[in-house]
């Protein structure tokens, strides 16, 4: 049965690594200096008002990067804290 | 097949730093309230130890005086202790 399993996930498990090879890993010391100029531009364009420009379709996108980015603290929390639901003392 | 995305260094850097922060904090509050549970527990079974040794102390006084009840004579209303809860116990 478990050799089931494993011809069933080997694709699977091949197109995951695919795509994580190039979207899911970390940022490479060279990236930040970049990440920081993205930074500074955003926070640009609060002070400048220019995000008022966005589409709505932009600005709903844009929030839920932002919150896919947050929801990793919580995955962040339950590595931490070694139990998936409370905190198991 | 889709081409996987470009991912923007911001955003990387946004969900790791994400996850090592909610790893501190999961690991930080554990830490935090491992010892605090474990206190409240203590507390927990000494109270229950002392209501336990009271318990049977009304036990056994109302057994003397069900005794003293039956050989006849020792059966007042003033010797019987206030029951403040059922004899169903």
């Amino acid at each position: 049965m478990s050799g089931a399993a494993v011809t069933y996930s080997k694709p699977r498990l091949a197109t995951f690594w695919y795509y994580a090879k190039v979207e899911l890993v970390p940022p490479t010391p060279a990236e930040i200096p970049r990440a920081i100029q993205s930074l500074k531009k955003i926070v640009n364009s609060a002070q400048t008002g220019s995000f008022k420009q966005l589409t709505v379709k932009e600005a709903v996108l844009n929030g839920l990067v932002a919150t896919e980015v947050l929801m990793w603290f919580y995955v962040g929390e339950i590595i931490g804290k070694r139990g998936i639901i409370g905190y198991d003392v | 097949m889709v081409p996987p995305v470009q991912v923007s260094p911001l955003i990387k850097l946004g969900r790791y730093s994400a996850l090592f922060l909610g790893v501190a904090y999961g690991a930080t509050r554990y830490n935090y309230l491992k010892p605090r549970a474990e206190e409240e527990r203590r507390i927990a079974a000494e109270e229950k130890k002392k209501q336990d040794e009271l318990k049977r102390i009304a036990r056994e006084l109302a057994e003397v005086v069900f005794l003293g009840c039956l050989s006849g004579n020792m059966c007042f209303s003033s010797n019987l202790p206030a029951q403040d809860d059922s004899i169903l116990k």
